[in-house]
């Protein structure tokens, strides 16, 4: 309670209210006098606040303390991703797919290649080392956000320290990203047909001991977390949704599976690796903040397993296919073959042409189910490139999930959904 | 060898194919155009607007197709088709783990009925598709813009809507505040066209005779054959 | 502002902590026991006041809003830096613009900028703040947030580092070190 009214006036400065006189009167002792008039007032909250996770703009009807109704009003990061990526080459659209949830880039850029291999007709040609090192970067990158997701939950609850010992983690895994891709954060890795180049030779070795001292940061963190009595206070009972409730509304990812339903798409419609990893899927019962929490700490554990697993299933091998129509030639190569040289020209200016078709292609994104419904014409250009954000189903059961709650607890359902604009608003 | 595998477990194609005629048969109406089993992979039902939530009704509780989950709904945009635009409905059964796709065409005039009953979730899916291609659904009582800025005209994923859109903002310092005016690049969008790369050329200066003559070169030759 | 105060040489140029730096120290706590206080330029003073505690509107639009929190947390800690984010626009001297500016929260972000008080600067961060970069031609983005806001410095990339950020922010100190603070007339 005492937390509820220290968030609400933290918001003061950047929320107004529509009535101050109501605000008042919902706040002192209306309900003993029985007054008559409707005393709901409306806060705007954002588009700019520091517990929005970004640019949400949520429209809370309040009474008193309490959300009557939410309507989040989104597309304050609409950037048009979806047009722009009608007017590139499937290859220049590759870095939009990094910059759409920008907290788990290299799973966005898995979905995009999957389905593009699909209309490509290749998907059963990718070399093997190509096909576990994509898993086990997407695997890398689940971690990836589920560390950033659950300490800036954290944070929004009140604990400053998990996200002091998380970033430290991140920056580790930020750095693989930059020795296989080159790039700190969008490294734009993954192609159809395989990824852009080898992993360096160390990188097995640095990325197999960053596993070793990792479960040690795992149980520090629950150590802060899991039992704090604070944190437990703010989320426990916090924005329950019911299985049904949850599939009704289209939830997917460890939202979902908080709520008691044992779907992953890894195990029921397996692609890559997976079929062939040996990982558990854990399940919450109580569907509310803290299981969705619990949720996603259980999944480092499993992908901190599978990570393993594919480290140990790395063999040496090519890591794209080795048709030039779609993946470029060796630098070596182009200096003596003068067809080469012409693929590769052609490939950076025209890009290769994908036959008519079109596909939903799906893949257990860290925040859920990330699908791309990809039209193409036959030219070098989707035709039309739809991006199925998880986040855009789980936001806009917001309103069920903060009704009849306090204010401050729709900070936690926030955190708790794991919102990133980029993907919400493409 | 690969007889017997095929007899013993139809292939994936072939069980996509049956779950459509399955939808086709349990229907009363000739709601269901055609059914297409695109790659082997993935089931696609064209179907006509009128019969639609008849249709998605029996999908979510028929006990054979029990696709519980609506995971996507978006427009698409044919200008060449009579019926402009397509609805694509993309479903998923988490019991039976199956998929279907569901595509209606309309044009800008038609609406196509709201699924907001059936699924909740529909409401901001067809507020997007409202948005993003101005395809009206009939029934959704809320089909306000979603991504598009306060007041934005027009439907930006047309394809006859351009790229950079017609308005951009700019703070002006005298009247205190953000405002919009027609859009002005320092440099073009730079758009290819790789299809035809020497009908897409465009005149050089100094070459309009080459180019008057070439245009005019053949003519006279039809008309002698 | 009197002519002898010259000789303390911390008054004219930013100097690196060693030993140069602790013969002025030494020399300012000399004077301190000598005379009970020590003479300044108070452009001076109020200029170190204001870089040694930068405190920056966080606004995270977009991507680059993930670096700039590392920049804040354990291996970049801009807490050493007296640079503390805040949530509050009125509290705040420097503001962040890491990501991509839309239109349709241009006037949001104007309006975060004049809560804020003088003096302020503003940070560019990333391409897409810079001049729209990577979504330049998008009907939605605003192409720099320069059209918006007044900018003092722009940090390239895509999205520019945590490093990145840091060298960012030493380049708006080093710039507020320049300006004179006190109107001279």
């Amino acid at each position: 309670m005492s937390g509820s009214s220290a968030m609400a006036s933290e918001a003061g400065p950047l929320t107004t209210a529509a009535d101050p006189a109501s605000l008042t009167s919902a706040s002192g002792d209306s309900e003993q006098r029985r007054t008559v008039e409707v005393d709901s007032h409306t806060i705007n909250f954002g588009p700019q606040h520091p517990a929005a996770h970004g640019v949400l703009r949520l429209i809370l009807e309040m009474k008193g303390e309490v959300v009557e109704r939410a309507d989040p009003h989104i597309g304050l990061l609409h950037r048009g991703t979806e047009k722009l990526a009608e007017y590139k080459t499937y290859l220049q659209a590759m870095p939009y797919m990094d910059r759409l949830d920008y907290v788990s880039p290299m799973c966005m850029e898995h979905s995009y290649v999957l389905a593009v291999e699909k209309l490509l007709r290749i998907e059963d040609q990718i070399p093997e080392r190509a096909r576990v090192i994509r898993t086990m970067f997407a695997e890398l990158t689940r971690i990836l956000n589920h560390l950033l997701n659950i300490t800036t939950y954290a944070l929004d609850c009140g604990a400053i320290t998990p996200a002091l010992w998380g970033f430290e983690q991140r920056e580790h895994l930020l750095e693989f990203y930059e020795a296989a891709g080159g790039s700190h954060y969008h490294v734009n890795y993954f192609r159809a047909g395989g990824v852009a180049k080898d992993i360096p030779k160390s990188l097995e070795d640095r990325i197999g001991n960053w596993c070793k001292q990792f479960p040690k940061f795992l149980d520090d963190l629950e150590g802060l977390l899991t039992e704090n009595r604070i944190f437990k206070q703010r989320t426990v009972d916090i924005g329950v949704m019911s299985a049904e409730q949850a599939m009704a509304w289209g939830f997917s990812g460890p939202c979902l599976r908080a709520s008691g339903v044992p779907w992953d798409l890894r195990k029921s419609q397996p692609y890559e690796i997976y079929a062939d990893l040996d990982f558990d899927i854990p399940v919450g019962r109580h569907g509310d903040c803290y299981d969705r929490y619990l949720v996603r700490i259980q999944e480092m554990k499993q992908s901190l397993r599978m990570m393993e697993q594919c480290l140990a299933r790395l063999k040496p091998g090519p890591v794209k296919i080795q048709d030039n129509k779609i993946t470029p030639p060796k630098r070596g190569e182009m200096k003596r073959s003068m067809e080469s040289l012409i693929h590769h020209f052609k490939l950076y200016t025209e890009g290769y042409h994908v036959p008519e078709g079109a596909t939903y292609t799906v893949t257990e994104a860290p925040k859920g189910e990330f699908g791309f419904y990809l039209v193409a014409d036959g030219t070098n250009r989707p035709y039309r490139c739809k991006i199925r954000a998880p986040g855009y189903a789980h936001l806009q059961a917001m309103e069920v999930l903060s009704k009849g709650h306090m204010l401050a607890d729709a900070v936690a359902i926030i955190g708790s959904l794991d919102i990133v604009f980029g993907e919400i608003d493409r | 060898m690969a007889d017997s595998i095929e007899t013993a477990a139809p292939s994936k194609g072939a069980r996509l194919q049956a779950l459509g005629e399955a939808v086709r048969q349990a229907l009363p109406r000739a709601t269901i155009e055609s059914i297409e089993v695109e790659r082997g992979d993935e089931l696609v039902l064209r179907v006509r607007r009128d019969g639609l939530v008849e249709l998605m009704t029996l999908l979510r509780d028929g006990a054979d197709f029990a696709f519980e989950q609506l995971m996507d709904l978006c427009g698409t945009d044919w200008p060449e088709k009579p019926l402009r635009f397509e609805v694509v409905y993309n479903l998923l059964s988490l019991s039976l783990n199956q998929r279907i796709r569901v595509v209606v065409a309309t044009d800008a005039a038609t609406p196509v009925p709201s699924i907001a009953s059936i699924w909740p979730n529909a409401t901001w899916y067809e507020r997007e598709a409202w948005d993003m291609y101005g395809v009206v659904f009939e029934g959704q009582t809320d089909l306000r813009r979603l991504l598009t800025d306060y007041g934005f005209e027009g439907h930006p994923l047309r394809k006859d809507f351009p790229l950079t859109g017609y308005v951009e903002v700019r703070y002006d310092e005298e009247r205190k505040q953000v405002v919009y005016e027609p859009v002005k690049l320092t440099q073009d969008f730079r758009n290819f066209d790789f299809l035809s790369p020497w009908e897409g050329m465009t005149t050089l200066p100094g070459d309009e005779k080459v180019h008057l003559n070439r245009i005019e070169g053949p003519k006279p030759q039809g008309t002698e054959a | 502002m009197s002519g002898n105060t010259d000789s303390i040489a911390w008054n004219r140029e930013h100097m690196a902590p060693g030993p140069a730096q602790d013969a002025v120290i030494k020399g300012i706590t000399g004077e301190i026991e000598e005379k009970g206080f020590v003479v300044a330029n108070l452009d001076k003073v109020v200029n170190w006041a204001r870089t040694g505690s930068l405190w920056p509107m966080t606004f995270g639009l977009a991507c680059c809003a993930v670096p700039m929190i590392h920049a804040y947390m354990a291996r970049y800690d801009l807490d050493r830096f007296g640079i503390i984010p805040r949530g509050s626009p009125r509290q705040s001297d420097v503001m962040i613009v890491a990501g991509t500016l839309t239109n349709k929260m241009a006037p949001a972000l104007r309006k975060v900028y004049d809560q804020m008080s003088e003096p302020r600067w503003v940070i560019s961060m990333g391409s897409c703040a810079n001049g729209g970069g990577y979504y330049h031609y998008s009907y939605s983005v605003v192409r720099g947030c320069d059209r918006i806001v007044p900018v003092d410095v722009y940090v390239p990339g895509c999205p520019p580092t945590a490093e990145g950020l840091v060298y960012g922010i030493m380049q708006l100190q080093k710039k507020i070190r320049r300006t004179g603070t006190i109107l001279r007339g």
